[in-house]
């Protein structure tokens, strides 16, 4: 069939030209160039929500850690005063004036919900990475021996199948009456047998991977087992990691609120202390504010720092790097 | 299979002695002991050599160490005939100082401290303390004691012997006539009327079989499981009677005694078990019952802690795997659509927020938008006032449910025989409902005899927020009182249904699944 070539303005010589073959061309390999940290954050930032996610992050980590630091938080301030106690917003910001710090309201020793909040919330947050922190590090490194070890592996579902029933609350609780109830304390009850859960999340994990034909064929090659682990077989996780750590974070500050509320929590002022301590102005009317705002800020925290993570892991998966 | 599941039992009641074994260290050796005393008010009040005592005397009583005064190994002797009444008023009591002992008391306590350090003990004397010349201080008597903490291997093999009672007629030490089992079939509590029971004579429990027109219509108290006895949280009573017995206001019927005394009472004969010389001890136990057979269990209008736990916890998971299969499979189906986007932003919820936040929510809205009660209250009636726990404890098993069902639903809805299948011409009803939801299912049903074995143990924040008289709160409550007793039988407790729960999913699994199958054999 003849084509008009001439309705395009071009010469059938623009549209086709030949090309010399070149032996040095034909045998390169061409492949684009990849970079895994970039095509997860092209990946991760091509989602709208996720910039939004990682705005309001942003803010959450800028109230807690530098907020608290700016304004001078002092939770006995007005003790003395009896109409600070207990108040609505708007009453708090006729009595003190329109600033940021009464806009939720003061509390039952007339301090500002807003600044104890978000006093709490740091005391919160850093106790959660700090527990995922080291959950997260002793327990892939020990999955991962756990995985590749045969006779690890043997002894540690022993060693899992009766630890996995020490009632946790038990634990907590004896740490916390050994230790004194402190932050330090907390971060060691809830690390002393949190790893074994992800070590045993690992241990599944390496098992399913490392008997792959790839490492197979990684094997017969020569590699030595510790390069498999680090090369073949680490990045492949990473996103289920960085899933799994998005999952753990929020259960920290769940679990620290949940503490808190039985009376095994520690004695800063962390969110559950603060949960636990207004709990009692839930019910009375026109209280609700100093009860539901430290509510709110926790689920607001949680849920940011749960889909900011969930999101990342998603990224973090080469799969979806096409 | 049956080689298969002996084998895991086996490994299992091996894990839960372990672990009985690390609680017992943990709450013996690494406690403080002096915490015990934090809210004990006789404390405060004793002083001297009579607070050491009262010290030990307490410990004794928690468990954590066997001890004996002087006066307890006189007894021992006199019971033993080595001793007789007399020269024992004459050597009871010792002197102030060691060197005040009379010549014959200073042999005995020479005896005393020689048995007992061999055993093992250490043996301590207290001087009196006194005020001024003469006169002994408030509490400073001379004490004379032995104690020895008890070793975790013995404290071990005491716990699991004593777990399982099985009543012999040589249980009552006192001198009784008539020791034996008795077969009737006129049940002497339903005064003559033809229901068949054995009796016991001798034996702790009066009634060793029994009906009642209570489920399961037969009982037995053959075999009494023992958990441990609870000291702060349930003053003397076994661990598994705390979460089992019934709670709530007296049901008080007329009834007669085996005295033939009528009254309006409580009072649950069948429960009948042996408190020495109670009758010469107490005329009213003297008025109602002809032999000693006096501890009698009270009927009480309302279930028992674990009635309560098991009835929400049932309640939640009916109602979870009812809103969660449709909603899991409905959210497969329709992938990516508005009501898979409405279920994920659920789910990430559920999972993200503290659960106390939105129990307290649940609590909040139920109460004040719909005005459902808030509280579970014994005496109430109103069978609304389960709804809201109910559904508290369901939002965070729905979620999982879904999150689960779904994920398996769509893996399985992309496997090559799923395509296959529908190549072949299979409806898609039939592609559905014959091959996706069988295999998604099978992961789920694991799960299903360990949520309602859970529910028997309760929920903490649950319970606590809306007051329910459930059994979740036992093990916060017995670490609060630092009872002992109770920590170690509840932990037995839940690493028991946990072994087990985990075994009856695997059977209830490969009963779903014919592929699964445990032995090498049928492979």
């Amino acid at each position: 069939m003849e084509y008009d070539y001439k309705k395009l303005g071009l010469s059938v010589e623009e549209l086709f030209s030949r090309v010399d073959h070149s032996d040095l061309e034909s045998e390169k390999i061409t492949a684009p160039r990849y970079s895994y940290w970039q095509s997860v954050f092209r990946v991760f930032f091509r989602k709208k929500l996720n910039i939004v996610i990682l705005g309001l992050l942003v803010v959450v980590v800028l109230f807690a850690y530098i907020y608290p630091s700016l304004t001078e938080y002092d939770r006995f301030g007005n003790l003395m005063n009896a109409e600070a106690k207990h108040l609505t917003p708007g009453a708090a910001m006729e009595l003190f004036g329109r600033e940021l710090k009464w806009i939720l309201g003061a509390g039952a020793n007339g301090q500002s919900t807003f600044d104890a909040i978000w006093t709490g919330a740091r005391i919160s947050i850093t106790l959660a990475f700090l527990c995922a922190l080291i959950n997260m590090t002793l327990g892939v490194v020990v999955g991962a021996v756990w995985g590749f070890s045969k006779t690890v592996d043997a002894f540690m579902i022993e060693v899992y199948n009766v630890m996995a029933n020490v009632p946790y609350v038990l634990l907590v609780a004896v740490m916390v009456m050994l230790l004194g109830p402190s932050f330090r304390t907390l971060v060691f009850a809830m690390t002393i047998t949190g790893w074994l859960s992800i070590a045993y999340f690992i241990r599944t994990q390496v098992v399913i991977i490392r008997d792959r034909e790839y490492n197979l064929a990684s094997k017969c090659l020569g590699t030595s087992t510790v390069k498999i682990a680090m090369k073949n077989i680490l990045p492949f996780m990473t996103s289920v990691i960085v899933t799994y750590v998005a999952a753990e974070i929020p259960l920290y500050i769940s679990m620290e609120v949940f503490l808190a509320y039985i009376g095994l929590g520690m004695s800063e002022m962390s969110l559950g202390r603060l949960i636990f301590e207004a709990e009692s102005a839930m019910a009375t009317p026109g209280w609700g504010f100093e009860f539901w705002s430290p509510v709110a800020i926790a689920c607001v925290i949680s849920v940011v720092l749960y889909v900011a993570g969930q999101n990342l892991g998603d990224a973090s998966d080469p799969r979806t790097h096409m | 299979m049956t080689k298969y599941l002996l084998k895991r039992l086996l490994h299992g009641i091996f894990s839960i002695v372990i672990l009985v074994g690390i609680v017992m260290v943990m709450i013996y050796s690494m406690l403080n002991r002096n915490l015990v005393f934090a809210k004990d008010p006789l404390y405060t009040k004793v002083s001297g050599n009579a607070k050491t005592a009262y010290c030990y005397q307490k410990w004794e009583e928690y468990g954590y160490l066997d001890y004996v005064t002087y006066g307890d190994y006189l007894n021992e002797l006199v019971k033993s005939g080595e001793l007789d009444e007399e020269t024992r008023g004459d050597v009871a009591s010792f002197g102030r100082t060691p060197d005040k002992d009379s010549e014959a008391v200073a042999e005995y306590v020479a005896k005393f401290t020689e048995t007992y350090r061999a055993r093992g003990y250490t043996v301590e004397r207290l001087d009196a303390m006194m005020l001024g010349g003469r006169k002994v201080a408030s509490g400073g008597q001379q004490q004379l004691f032995a104690y020895k903490d008890l070793p975790l291997a013995n404290r071990l093999w005491t716990y699991f012997t004593s777990l399982f009672q099985v009543e012999s007629i040589h249980y009552v030490q006192e001198d009784i006539p008539d020791r034996g089992l008795t077969f009737t079939l006129h049940d002497p509590v339903y005064e003559g009327k033809f229901s068949p029971a054995i009796i016991g004579n001798g034996t702790r429990h009066k009634y060793l079989l029994y009906f009642n027109s209570e489920f399961p219509y037969i009982h037995q108290n053959i075999v009494t499981i023992r958990l441990g006895t609870s000291y702060t949280v349930a003053n003397g009573i076994d661990v598994f009677r705390t979460m089992t017995r019934s709670q709530g206001s007296y049901v008080l019927r007329p009834m007669t005694f085996p005295s033939g005394l009528q009254e309006n009472s409580a009072d649950d004969l069948h429960s009948a078990t042996y408190q020495p010389n109670s009758r010469t001890n107490n005329a009213v136990y003297a008025d109602r019952f002809i032999d000693d057979y006096t501890g009698v269990d009270t009927v009480k209008n309302n279930m028992s802690k674990m009635g309560y736990s098991f009835t929400l916890g049932i309640l939640a998971i009916l109602l979870a795997y009812l809103i969660a299969m449709p909603m899991g499979i409905l959210m497969a189906l329709r992938k990516d659509k508005l009501l898979d986007k409405l279920g994920t932003i659920y789910i990430v919820f559920i999972s993200a927020v503290p659960s106390l936040a939105y129990i307290f929510m649940v609590k909040a809205i139920g109460g004040r938008v719909f005005g459902l009660p808030t509280l579970i209250d014994m005496e109430s009636a109103n069978k609304l006032m389960y709804l809201l726990p109910v559904v508290s404890l369901a939002l965070p098993s729905i979620a999982s449910l879904m999150k689960w069902l779904r994920r398996y639903m769509i893996d399985q809805m992309n496997s090559d025989y799923v395509k296959f299948a529908r190549s072949n011409g299979l409806s898609e009803g039939e592609i559905f409902s014959k091959h996706i939801l069988k295999n998604a299912a099978i992961p789920i049903v694991h799960g299903i005899p360990g949520s309602i074995l859970a529910a028997l143990t309760g929920a903490i924040i649950t319970e606590r927020v809306y007051v329910v008289p459930g059994a979740g709160n036992l093990l916060t409550e017995a670490i609060n009182k630092y009872d002992n007793g109770v920590i170690v039988g509840v932990t037995l407790f839940y690493a028991v249904l946990s072994v087990v729960s985990l075994i009856l999913g695997d059977i209830l699994m490969a009963t779903v699944d014919p592929r699964i199958s445990f032995s090498t054999k049928d492979r």
